[in-house]
């Protein structure tokens, strides 16, 4: 779904009363065509608005929440629980700091990389999933459970299933939106440094069973890849 | 659109054939070569021009037909042992290659001889339209059938796990249509039951079935010359 382009002109006359819409697309670096055909079609991308929101210094998190479909948005932002924090840690990083834990030797302090992460998507679900997420989104937003899962296998989800997703798991609204990359952590008010906080939270234990875990994810991905990888090869070395 | 259907194919099959001259001078994959060779001659010997010429230098028989069965069967034996090991079904190349698909090619072909010189078979028309009543007639035309189906039916469920993989788009696509050939080839068993009033259904099948094969076939060696080219790995 997207945003309904009436709304949207709604919103971007109330922001910047006074800009054209090819100033709004200079500032923001989107295509022109690009944001004319989306209006056409009477749905505006999210993406749009949030880069849109970023070159008008709004904050896009607020700028989504104008409009009803995110109406979830509205209010002071909620805060993340530790396991949505630790979701948004890359599985390299999560690495990283169980060798610094275990090794005094290693590198005690390094950067995390920037949110979202590679598997970011899954590891947020899984991080608020009580066993019955996926049953309750479905019976919400009628998604089939197993697109809910190609969206989780591919990474991204459309930012109102993310929000549904949150709304039904009982955590806050945007935590997906950070997931899914659509906003940044800090856009979405959470605190500069939480995610470092919470690992350092973490005990030593659950962290290794955590990174652990990833690393076997990362490791049936891997393999999976590679069949592909040698399917495709085979392919072609028969019939090219 | 039946007079034009053969010769787009010809064109098509013939161009494949062009294509993979550089490469079979090189000595990297001949047997495709071959396959698309064996697949153009096969196209010309159906179209009707070219079959009554090459059969008058056969002795106007319809020798030629006979010749494009066997031809026929070549070209499916070297598809089916090739599509097989390209899309990794070891249960499939075992029933082209092992002994189940020989014997069942050896049958096919001994009785289709075996059929052509029990009948009375002079005079030169392609497809064999012009001979009267003959009995085997239907027989010799359902065993040209059935073995290029056989063949399909081996690696169709291997065909259709490469479609649903996550290989580039360009190889599914080409796979896909290399898989619509295939369920063309397995729908012209039901001939017989097309009624005479639709009799071009037959040759649109037949020939869409060769079309669609060879244009998957290209499709895939296009895709892997696109992921080759150089500076992109």
């Amino acid at each position: 779904m997207s945003l309904p382009s009436k709304a949207f002109q709604r919103w971007l006359h109330g922001v910047a009363p006074d800009a054209s819409t090819s100033d709004v697309c200079r500032a923001s670096g989107l295509k022109r065509t690009t944001l004319a055909q989306q209006m056409v079609r009477g749905k505006v991308a999210e993406s749009s608005l949030v880069r849109i929101s970023r070159a008008l210094d709004v904050n896009p998190v607020a700028a989504l929440a104008s409009f009803d479909s995110y109406a979830d948005l509205r209010g002071t932002p909620v805060p993340p629980t530790d396991a949505e924090l630790i979701s948004q840690i890359a599985t390299m990083d999560l690495l990283r700091a169980v060798i610094a834990r275990n090794d005094p030797g290693a590198p005690q302090h390094f950067e995390l990389a920037a949110a979202p992460h590679e598997t970011s998507v899954r590891n947020w679900v899984d991080a608020i999933d009580d066993g019955e997420l996926r049953h309750r989104v479905s019976r919400a937003t009628g998604i089939a459970p197993q697109n809910f899962s190609a969206h989780l296998s591919a990474n991204r989800m459309p930012p109102e299933l993310a929000v549904a997703t949150a709304k039904e798991a009982g955590v806050g609204p945007a935590g997906g939106l950070i997931a899914c990359g659509l906003v940044s952590p800090e856009e979405a008010g959470w605190p500069r440094g939480a995610r470092r906080a919470a690992l350092d939270r973490l005990g030593t234990a659950e962290l290794v069973a955590l990174a652990g875990e990833r690393l076997q994810a990362l490791g049936k991905s891997l393999h999976r890849q590679e069949h592909e990888r040698n399917r495709t090869e085979r392919i072609w070395e028969n019939l090219g | 659109m039946t007079t034009v259907l053969p010769w787009l194919t010809l064109c098509v099959c013939v161009a494949m054939t062009a294509v993979r001259v550089p490469s079979a001078i090189r000595g990297q994959n001949r047997t495709m070569f071959l396959l698309f060779a064996l697949l153009s001659a096969d196209i010309l010997l159906s179209i009707r021009e070219p079959y009554l010429a090459i059969d008058a230098v056969l002795g106007g028989f319809n020798l030629a037909n006979l010749l494009l069965r066997f031809m026929l069967y070549g070209t499916f034996l070297l598809l089916g042992a090739k599509t097989a090991a390209a899309f990794g079904s070891p249960a499939g190349l075992r029933a082209i290659l092992g002994p189940a698909g020989i014997t069942a090619l050896l049958l096919v072909a001994v009785l289709t001889a075996w059929i052509f010189f029990s009948m009375d078979t002079r005079g030169s028309s392609p497809g064999l339209s012009g001979l009267g009543r003959e009995p085997g007639l239907e027989s010799y035309a359902a065993l040209g059938r059935l073995y290029p189906g056989y063949v399909a039916a081996c690696l169709l469920p291997g065909i259709w796990q490469a479609i649903r993989g996550a290989g580039p788009a360009l190889l599914r696509f080409a796979s896909g249509t290399l898989f619509l050939g295939l369920c063309l080839l397995l729908l012209s068993q039901g001939f017989p039951l097309i009624p005479e009033s639709a009799s071009w259904l037959r040759p649109a099948i037949n020939y869409s079935a060769a079309l669609a094969c060879a244009l998957g076939m290209g499709g895939i060696w296009l895709s892997k010359s696109l992921a080759r080219r150089p500076g992109r790995g």
